[in-house]
Formats: structure tokens, sequence, C-alpha cells
């Protein structure tokens, strides 16, 4: 991640300032910064979704394609998930860079999306042992400006919610059963997004702790945790992070305030996407 | 520091020969002794066949999977894919990443230990003729470098070949469906125990057996003679001194002798 | 799949025998009973029992510390070298440098694991990573790295934590300074019952019940510093109800403070072991 130099006085200042409830910012501790979500800007893919959320910015598309299922799991669809570093993020990431990082998100979005309420597997499954969808979640890191994890898994929940699966016309044939995907751009089905989780990552900082930290405040903080939560309050994925420990009771405080973020967050979530639907807006993109 | 140790980093060659002299090794061995060997046969149950065997501090641990594959055009050859790992756990010597050189080396001694003393007929590993055959994925994984990876290994890869069970797996004939039956296991038939003895020459004229990594590091020459039974199955002698006739005919005596005692010792825990 | 030019290489494609055995039905209804009645788990422990462990110490001439350990069937191998040289320039600091390397061996699992490190591998190797850096003085070697390398020789359920456990004893015995030893335990849910220190199957059969019921399904492991009170790395998978959370996290720590005086006991042996040593 991009290093921020920051002198003892600022770090002393972050952590007072966080102290009192009062973050640098403005915020409250449980409060998150400005956020602009975007649906449905890429039109080669099935489904997109474009979240700013301050400085950070992350472009999600989504592609499906016909596969062959996984003969230990007969009647389930698949997603996988890939994430690009964007050397215009930071320059640490030229090269192999943002490898590290990259990896550490992805397995924390297939860990969090492992649990099969996250979304419907099953209706990704056209025919029960033999052909099931393949989503291919590509993601791009454009610019960091602290939270990645929360703010990919955001955009990742709306280019799910954007995703537009064309319908398959299943045909009898002497050979087999043959399968026929449907060109038409209005003939598709849509995925139920409701128990797709987000991710929420709290710091702590001094002997409070933040949701959605700055790269400043991040860079004040020695241990986080992130959960992943779904909008009834459940939990798919736990992790700790950081070169510090922490004690059970601020473990208990911390994932208490990343529930109570995490559903709010997901509610918002879900009617913001669906108010920008109702809208007949041209994409505004990244010309805003 | 005490003073012999400061002596054995600053001059090892020395060191070595001052013991040597007297006819026997700093760790209190005959020239021609090797390390106590401990074999310990079946130690991974999610594995088909698998052994644990320590020279001395060497350890190498062997697991054997079997998966089912198609065949190659001729039709009734299995597969043996033998590898030897030699991770950075190991020793300083290795770092994280591909196989090094040396595992390189190794895994290609295992493939031509298999072949050269035809321990398995590759035509037992079939299924259906034309249709199905076991693959052998034979994974030597050194746990310990402490010098003479390759006896341990050999030894390792043996006792693990005697140890494989093999699930029964059947084709039908008709719709070519497979099925394999968990409950029934069966051996795979084994009749030779080839086992390797090596060498190394130090000061171009000392012969050592089952060198550590030390004398490994000191070594002007290397050998390893390859017996089976009363049978010679190969030497190899990858350059490094020239030996004589009565040097090496001293070499092939010691083998045998090794041969015996480690085919005695795989016997008598297989029995077990 | 790119072909491996350092190895031998076998066919193309090759498949598990027991991809192809025959699931009876009602056989699988009875493997997903986790607990049978007389209250005792498939293995004929109660919920709450840890299984026996096993642990030596210095397994591994060449490695500055090692360890050895078996929980059951999960037997791991663990070595530590350094503190040595940063062989590259960029990677200077004055803070020490600690790195992990996790790998399973290619027997150690039903399935065929592959010899270069996948992504789970991956992932654990960040996780053993984060649970041991609290507990390592790093300050105290600067510029320099410590290297942690753990093989699991075979697994059997709760491989994260017994390889956590292992490298902090291998560190220990290293003699590198640490404010305190790592301990870790497992714990596997399943609506309102916590089985201890899950077995690979428990832990399969767990994962196969996620998201089937809107009820817990899902696998934790924390890293716990005993003296210091702190938890160093806590990690979850699959579905937990909000309450049941802390309840997990409980029972881990207690579980961990149980193995305290077992990685104790093996320091003070080794060293005993060691004082012989010397004095022979």
């Amino acid at each position: 991640m991009a290093d921020v130099d920051l002198s003892e006085p600022e770090k002393v200042y972050i952590l007072h300032s966080v102290q009192e409830n009062l973050r640098e910012d403005g915020r409250g501790c449980e409060d998150f910064r400005h956020m602009e979500v975007e649906t449905g800007l890429i039109s080669n893919t099935n489904g997109s979704a474009r979240v700013r959320l301050a400085s950070t910015d992350v472009l999600v598309g989504i592609k499906v394609q016909l596969t062959p299922v996984d003969p230990k799991k007969p009647n389930v669809g698949r997603i996988e998930f890939f994430l690009d570093c964007s050397a215009n993020a930071t320059p640490a990431f030229e090269g192999r860079g943002g490898e590290g990082l990259a990896s550490e998100i992805t397995a924390m979005l297939t860990r969090s999306y492992s649990c099969f309420s996250a979304i419907d597997y099953t209706s990704l499954c056209l025919l029960p042992g033999q052909q099931c969808w393949l989503l291919y979640i590509d993601i791009l890191l454009l610019e960091c400006g602290g939270n990645l994890f929360d703010a990919v898994s955001i955009a990742v929940k709306a280019a799910l919610f954007n995703l537009r699966i064309p319908n398959v016309t299943m045909t009898k044939d002497e050979g087999g059963i043959e399968l026929d995907v449907s060109d038409d751009p209005f003939d598709f089905k849509r995925l139920d997004v409701s128990g797709a989780p987000v991710i929420v990552t709290v710091n702590k900082i001094g002997h409070q702790h933040v949701v959605d930290a700055s790269e400043k405040e991040e860079a004040c903080s020695l241990a986080k945790v992130m959960l992943g939560i779904t909008e009834k309050g459940t939990v798919t994925a736990m992790k700790k992070e950081g070169s510090g420990s922490l004690d059970s009771e601020s473990i208990s405080e911390m994932i208490e305030s990343a529930k109570n973020v995490g559903i709010e967050l997901n509610k918002c979530l879900l009617n913001i996407l669906k108010e920008e639907e109702a809208k007949i807006e041209e994409p505004v993109g990244f010309l805003r | 520091m005490p003073l012999f140790k400061t002596f054995k980093i600053t001059q090892p060659k020395e060191y070595y020969e001052k013991f040597l002299e007297k006819d026997v090794r700093p760790d209190n061995r005959e020239l021609g002794e090797f390390r106590p060997t401990v074999l310990n046969i079946g130690c991974v149950t999610t594995a088909e066949g698998s052994s644990l065997v320590k020279l001395g501090n060497t350890s190498v641990i062997c697991g054997i999977k079997a998966e089912v594959a198609e065949p190659a055009s001729d039709g009734k050859k299995g597969y043996l894919v033998p590898n030897v790992e030699l991770p950075p756990l190991c020793s300083t010597n290795f770092k994280p990443g591909p196989p090094s050189e040396l595992a390189q080396v190794l895994s290609q001694n295992m493939v031509d230990f298999l072949t050269d003393s035809k321990c398995v007929r590759l035509e037992d590993l079939c299924i259906v003729p034309g249709k199905l055959v076991w693959s052998l994925y034979i994974d030597l994984v050194c746990l310990d470098f402490d010098g003479n990876v390759m006896d341990a290994c050999t030894l390792a890869l043996m006792a693990a070949l005697r140890n494989t069970l093999l699930p029964v797996v059947t084709v039908d004939e008709d719709s070519g469906e497979i099925t394999t039956d968990v409950s029934i296991h069966q051996k795979l038939s084994i009749s030779k125990c080839p086992v390797s003895t090596s060498f190394i020459i130090f000061d171009k004229k000392i012969l050592l057996v089952d060198p550590t990594s030390e004398e490994e590091d000191l070594a002007t020459g290397a050998l390893t003679i390859i017996t089976e039974g009363d049978n010679l199955c190969s030497i190899y002698k990858p350059g490094g001194t020239p030996l004589t006739d009565t040097q090496m005919k001293t070499c092939i005596d010691r083998a045998f002798l090794r041969g015996r005692e480690a085919e005695r010792l795989i016997e008598e825990l297989i029995d077990k | 799949m790119p072909t491996d030019t350092r190895r031998i290489t076998g066919p193309e494609t090759s498949r598990s025998p027991y991809d192809y055995c025959q699931i009876e039905i009602s056989k699988e209804e009875n493997q997903n009973e986790l607990i049978k009645s007389d209250k005792k788990r498939k293995d004929g422990r109660l919920a709450a029992q840890l299984r026996p462990i096993f642990l030596k110490a210095n397994v591994i001439s060449q490695a500055r510390g090692s360890s050895y350990i078996e929980m059951g069937q999960t037997k791991v191998i663990c070595a530590v070298y350094g503190p040595r040289e940063v062989m590259r320039r960029e990677d200077f600091s004055l803070k020490g440098q600690l790195t992990c390397d996790f790998k399973f061996t290619t027997f150690s699992c039903r399935q065929r694991r592959q010899h270069q490190q996948d992504n789970q591998e991956k992932d654990l190797s960040v996780q053993m990573l984060e649970a041991l850096e609290p507990a390592v003085c790093l300050h105290k070697y600067p510029k320099s790295q410590i290297n942690i390398y753990a093989t699991v020789l075979q697994n059997d359920g709760s491989a994260l934590s017994a390889a956590i456990m292992c490298a902090s004893v291998a560190l220990a015995t290293a003699g590198i300074e640490m404010y305190d030893l790592v301990l870790a335990s497992s714990l596997g849910v399943l609506n309102t019952v916590l089985l201890v220190d899950p077995t690979l199957q428990e832990e399969e059969n767990i994962a196969n019940e996620t998201g089937k019921s809107p009820q817990n399904a899902g696998t934790m492991t924390l890293a716990f510093l005993p003296s210091l009170n702190q938890v160093s790395a806590m990690t979850s998978d699959g579905q937990f109800l909000f309450d049941m959370i802390n309840k997990s996290m409980q029972q881990c720590i207690e579980n961990c403070q149980k193995l305290y005086p077992v990685l104790q006991q093996c320091l003070v042996e080794d060293v005993k072991e060691k004082a012989n040593l010397t004095h022979a």
C-alpha cells in the first residue's frame, strides 16, 4: 500500500482527535466518508460498477461464461475474483509490486463469498452435473485513499446487483442437450444480492477504533479487524491484520461496531442501487 | 568459542585430517561405518504409501499418491513419477522457489534407480489395457539435510513402495464408467529390493561411506553403488578423483554388505 | 497446465481414484451428524475435548530452531533460520523482518496437492505471519530477516493452529527474543454446537452445511499470547451469527490457556537436553 510519511506530532494529533470522537476530517468514529456508486458503465461486461470512496477509486467488471461444473459440487455455479493494482494508483504497484496486496484482497473476498448464503449459487447452475455459469469478477484498483477492502467489496456487490445473465434455452437433441445463449440484450435474469456481504474494516487507533480509515489513520493503526457482514448481521468471514495484538474485550467492541456499520452500509447501498436504477440517466463515468 | 571449534571452522580440511590419521571420523564413526538408520513405515495415512528414513541427522519423508490416468500409446504401462524436494526448511543451502540443481539431479537419479532396477513393472500398474492405468506420484521431501540424501531417498522410496496399498478400481465394459471400491486394497507386487550406498573421496585418497554434509563439502569425488541382492545394478560416479581397482572392489564389497543390512531392515518392519 | 521442466512430470491429466467412489446416501446423512447420540464425536472425543498433542523441539539439525507437532493425525514440522542478512538491498529496514512460508506436502491430503504454493497456502502463510509477528521483538534485529518455514506432512484438520504453535516453539528454541509464546486453537461451529480442535472430516462437513440454514456453520482459528492476555490473530470462515462470535472467541482463548503448559514443558525438556549435551 502507498506509504504515508507522518511525523510524530501528526500521529499524536490523529490519536488524540480519535480519542475525542472527532477525526481529523471532522467525522465521528463510526462514520464513512462520502461515497459515489455508479453501475452499468462498461457496456461490454455483463455487470459493472465503480465506487469512489473519498479518494479511493475502484472499478469492477463481471463477465459470465458457461463452463463444466466442478465434479465435487455438481449443483452450483462458481465465481472467481481477480484484482489488478494499477500502477496509476501508486508507483509501488509497478511491475509485480501490487501482487501481495491483490492476493490478500482476493483471498478475503473469496472467503466472504464462499458461504453458500452469500449469493444463490444454485441459480448459476444450468444443468446439474454438466454446465454452470462461471462469474469472472475483475477488479481494478485505480486510486488508493485508504480502506481498500471495504471499497472493493462494495463495488463487487454493486456490480453483482447490476449483473445481467443472459437467458439460456435448452433443447433436447439426439446427442444430448443443446444450450443456446440468448443474444437479445433485454432477455436476461438478475441475481439476488440481498445475502451478499460487504467487508467492514475496523482500525484500532489508541484506545479507540474507527471505521473507514483514511490513509493517514491507517498509518497510525497497528491492528485492524476485517469482517464480511451481510444485511442480516451474520458474519461470513473474519480476519485480523496488522503487526499489533488486541485484547479480547476490544475485539468484541470492534466487531460490535463492524456489525452495526455493516448492516447500515448494506441497507444504504441497496437503496442507492435501486434508486439509481429507477432513474433513467446517461452514465457519467469518470467525466463527473 | 573453544579452540577445537575455531580450528574446525578456519581449517576444516586439516581438522578432518587429524581425525582420519587415526582412522576415525569426528562423529566417532569408522571410515566404513553408516550412521544409525531409523526407518518408520506408514507414517502418513493420507498417502497410499509412506515412510520416513533417518540416517543420523538426515531425514527424508516419502509419500506416494496414486491417481488414475489414460495410458500412453502402447497402452499397458503405468506411470512412476518420483520427485525429490529440497525445501528451504531442510538447510540454509536452499532458497524458496523452483527446485535447485541438486534436487533435479536427485529426482533424475530416482528415475534411473527405478528403471535400472526394474523393481516395479510398469505393466503391473495397468487397470484396463489401453484405457486406464495407475500413476504413482512418489514425492520425497528432505526434512533435514545432513549429507547422503541419496541413500536416504532410495531407502525411503523402497519402503514406501512396499507399504503402498491401492484401492480396487474397476471399469464397466459397456458404459466405460469407473468405480472405486475403498473397502478392498491390494499391494503392489515388488520382488526386488535395490539399495544404494554412497561414498565420498576425501583428499583424493580416503574413502568415507555415508558422508555428512560437512564431509560432502570437503569431498574431491563421490560414488554411489546400487546393489540388488547379489547383483550389482549400477555404479554412478560423476567425475572427481579417479579410483583404483582395489578401491572400487572395497567399495563394492561394502555396498553388498549394506544392501543386505538395509533389506533386512525393511523386511523386519514390513512384517510387523 | 504449463509443463514444469525442473521436475519429473507424469501423464498430462490424472484423477484421484476417490473421485469415483460411489456415495451411499444413507451413509452421507450419517456423516453429517457430528455428534452421536452418546454425546461423543466420530473419534470418540467430547465436543470440548482437544486431541492429544505430541510436541518436540530441535528436530532439524541444520536449522537455528525447529520443532515438530502432532495433533491427532495432523503433523506439522517447522524450521526457523536467521536472523540473517537481507539479500536484496531494497528490502533494507531498521526493523527486523519476519517471513513465513506455509506448505502442504503433495501427499498430506486426500487429494494430491501441487508442488507450487497455491492461493490457499499463500493465504495461510500470511495468516501465520500475522499471528506470530506481534510476539517477536523485531526491533532487536535491525537490517536482518528471520525466516520461518512450516510444512504440513499430514492434514487432519486444524493445520493452521498446529503450524502457529509449532513455529512459536521453533522461534523460542532458535533463541529469537519474543514477548510471549504464541498459542493457537481452532473451533468448528455448527448451529449451537462448538467442536473444539476439529478434524478434517468435521471441517469438511461444516463447510458443506454453510448457507443451507440461517444458522451458524463455520470454523474459527485464534492465536493468543497468554501472559500478555492479547489476541494476535483471529480468522473465521463460513457463516457465524453475531452472538456466536464472542462465544467462540472465549472458547478458543480457554483452549489456548489449556495448551500453555504443554509448550512450556516442551521448551524445558529442550533446555535440559541441551544442558546434558554440553556437560557430557
